[in-house]
């Protein structure tokens, strides 16, 4: 009882991340494995928690208890139905939770190993090495929402407002404008082929795809703006710049540095690298009084506002900065006042 | 005399259905309404009051007293009709059968509007709610039944084509429930449901009873108004919203996958929280709409106790503590304790369709009787 106790042990836990390869695993594994019929998702929930909290992977219960309600078709084991917590699983849903649960103890994050997560109320294809939507930037999204809600209803403008968001990734903030906003167009642009892909196939998943225009463009590179001039001027600009600052990227968890496209975070000295580029190309782009929204670190609020100072030619003023729901200053609303 | 005697009395009494099965829709089919339409009943004193005060130049309900004045001429006409039934013209009398089927129908028709236009209707009728189950005594038997209670107003929502959310899922770990919450929206949703909250009591065999005793278990449903933006206004200041981020640098800095969120209502201590979904912006959501309700409930609960003081049909917590019905399995019955009203057939019962809409129907026809008879009392 004790030996075949620790095999099951070795089988479930699988091998770590020093040696061992799945081949094996998976080899052995067995469609009739008497493990099957005897782990219902509960039971699973806490044996997979207790390897992953071994084993030091952050946030071990809240990880398996995703893995194993992703493989039994909910979202959140919270979401589960009772019934489907005291079922056996079957041998393949027993697999499949195993093979996820060894990506998680690879650090990968959990959006990358579920291939999925939701934002707002959208679900989206997750694919590495694109960057992973973060809980801030819906309050980003939600500010944008409620500034065209608010100029509609004082201006009398119609919501049908053409945005252009720089460094899409995996299209989260377009695609949700554009759910929310049933009335508007988006340009999506984002220098890295995977983003765009990625991008084009959530728009798809979606349904959104013929308001959305995907554009394979670098802000940083001399004259690429005028790629989209053909677009003709736009509402408002949106943003989440990689805004990290340089120094700070060695210190990010071995989910984000091993997974996501450091491309996507690394903002250069100041996290400003992208963020000026996009302050300068802006005007360009823009009607007059048009609106940038960008998400930045807590830091970076002054420092734009100096930057903008330094540079009047521009006609940007700082009119708004918000702050996430951690209360740190995160979100910037910069308004154009025209020449 | 308590209502439920005078109601007793007139079921006794009210032997011949006036209209037929056609009567369903109208919430004036109930026998205790009929009651008080009866010709020298309370209500009748009480609508020629009206007339009488119209001709005095107080008219202070000119709708009602046109109503009221219709239907008695439709009376009139229906009685005369009558007396052609028994006409040695064969295809007379047809005529007038056919003519008192129409003159039945019209004078239903007037009485709900009667009733309509004199019962209050409530400032929350039409708002949506939040649904709220916990288990009570009797462990898992009791859980289990809390689950189906849950998976039945599930099913009746579907039935009324509202939309159902499930905010928090509590279960136990044998398949039953400990606590859920769901928010319910849709036409008059809060008032065919206001009338669901209290205990409900389950007699039957438990799956895990082994030698086949019948227990009693109960669970307690509680069904708050969900307020409009206008009916309640939060002061942001007054929040304090708790998520797994708050420490470090956040942003693109972070890659927490827990979305669960918690809500204080500062002045009031009142908590609220949700991890049902992956997105916190939508947990946050779920979770100040339950705080809203919850608020909301606290403010109303003076004012609604005070109206429904004297009622057998109670809403909001003083609701709460009573055992409002009991399914009793091995009988095959639901009755519901207010009315005293047993339907048969728990199992389509509880699928949560057209018998237990019919039950949500007598006892808004009871409540309404209830409140007509409150009315005629204060004025009469």
């Amino acid at each position: 009882m004790e030996l075949w106790g620790r095999m099951l042990w070795t089988l479930l836990s699988g091998p770590g991340r020093r040696g061992g390869t799945w081949g094996w695993a998976f080899s052995s594994w067995q469609p009739h494995s008497p493990l099957a019929g005897l782990s219902s998702a509960t039971e699973l929930v806490s044996h997979w928690t207790g390897v992953f909290e071994k084993r030091g992977i952050p946030e071990a219960r809240e990880s398996s208890e995703c893995i194993v309600a992703h493989v039994l078709g909910a979202k959140t084991f919270q979401s589960l139905k009772p019934i489907l917590r005291t079922q056996p699983l079957t041998p393949q849903q027993l697999k499949c939770i195993q093979e996820l649960s060894s990506h998680r103890l690879q650090r990968m994050p959990l959006q990358y190993v579920l291939g999925e997560w939701d934002f707002r109320g959208l679900n989206l294809k997750m694919v590495p090495p694109v960057f992973i939507p973060r809980p801030e930037t819906e309050e980003l999204v939600e500010w944008v929402l409620e500034e065209v809600a608010r100029r509609s209803h004082t201006v009398g403008v119609q919501g049908s407002p053409l945005i252009l968001e720089v460094g899409c990734g995996s299209g989260a903030i377009s695609l949700s404008l554009l759910s929310e906003l049933p009335q508007s167009r988006v340009i999506a642009v984002d220098k890295e082929a995977a983003a765009i892909s990625l991008t084009r196939e959530n728009a798809q998943r979606l349904q959104l795809q013929d308001r959305i225009w995907i554009v394979p463009l670098d802000v940083t590179l001399e004259g690429s703006w005028t790629h989209l001039l053909p677009w003709g001027p736009v509402d408002l600009v949106i943003s989440n710049p990689p805004y990290v600052f340089h120094q700070d990227m060695e210190q990010l968890a071995p989910e984000i540095r091993s997974y996501e496209d450091p491309e996507a975070l690394d903002g250069g000295e100041e996290g400003m690298d992208v963020i000026t580029h996009i302050l300068t190309l802006a005007p360009q782009l823009l009607k007059d009084f048009g609106s940038i929204y960008l998400e930045v670190d807590p830091r970076h609020p002054e420092l734009v506002s100096s930057w903008l100072q330094s540079h009047p030619d521009l006609y940007l003023h700082l009119v708004a900065v918000r702050r996430d729901f951690c209360g740190r200053p995160r979100f910037l609303h910069i308004q154009q006042s025209g020449p | 005399m308590r209502p439920w005697r005078l109601w007793a009395a007139a079921r006794c009494l009210w032997a011949r259905p006036a209209v037929g099965p056609a009567r369903r829709p109208l919430s004036c089919g109930s026998p205790q309404l009929e009651e008080l339409f009866s010709s020298g009943g309370p209500l009748r004193t009480f609508l020629e009051r009206q007339a009488g005060s119209e001709a005095q130049l107080q008219v202070r309900r000119p709708e009602l007293v046109t109503v009221a004045k219709r239907l008695s001429e439709k009376e009139q006409e229906l009685r005369e009709t009558e007396h052609l039934l028994h006409d040695k013209n064969e295809d007379l009398r047809k005529l007038a059968e056919n003519e008192i089927t129409l003159c039945q129908k019209e004078i239903t028709q007037l009485k709900h509007q009667i009733i309509l236009l004199l019962v209050p209707s409530e400032e929350t009728d039409e708002n949506d709610l939040i649904l709220e189950v916990t288990a009570g005594v009797g462990g898992q038997e009791a859980m289990l039944f809390t689950s189906e209670i849950f998976e039945m107003y599930q099913q009746y929502a579907a039935f009324k084509r509202w939309n159902f959310e499930t905010l928090e899922y509590f279960p136990s770990e044998t398949g039953g429930l400990r606590h859920a919450s769901a928010s319910i929206g849709g036409s008059e949703a809060y008032k065919h449901m206001k009338f669901e909250g209290g205990v409900h009591r389950v007699q039957r065999v438990p799956k895990t009873e082994k030698q086949g005793r019948i227990h009693t278990s109960t669970m307690t449903v509680a069904i708050l108004p969900q307020p409009t933006e206008i009916n309640l206004v939060i002061n942001p200041k007054d929040l304090r919203i708790d998520t797994k981020r708050a420490s470090g640098a956040g942003g693109q800095h972070v890659n927490k996958t827990d979305s669960a969120v918690r809500i204080v209502h500062l002045p009031t201590g009142v908590v609220s929280e949700c991890q049902q979904e992956r997105s916190q912006l939508k947990n946050r959501e779920m979770a100040m709409k339950k705080l809203r309700a919850k608020l909301y409930s606290m403010h109303l609960e003076e004012e609604t106790s005070k109206r429904y003081n004297a009622r057998k049909i109670q809403v909001g917590t003083k609701g709460r503590s009573e055992k409002i019905r009991t399914y009793n399995f091995p009988q095959n019955r639901v009755t519901d304790h207010r009315i005293n009203k047993s339907l048969h057939d728990l199992e389509t019962f509880m699928q949560g369709d057209y018998l237990l809409d019919e039950l949500v129907q007598s006892l808004k026809d009871y409540a309404d009787y209830e409140s007509l008879v409150e009315i005629i009392s204060q004025k009469v």
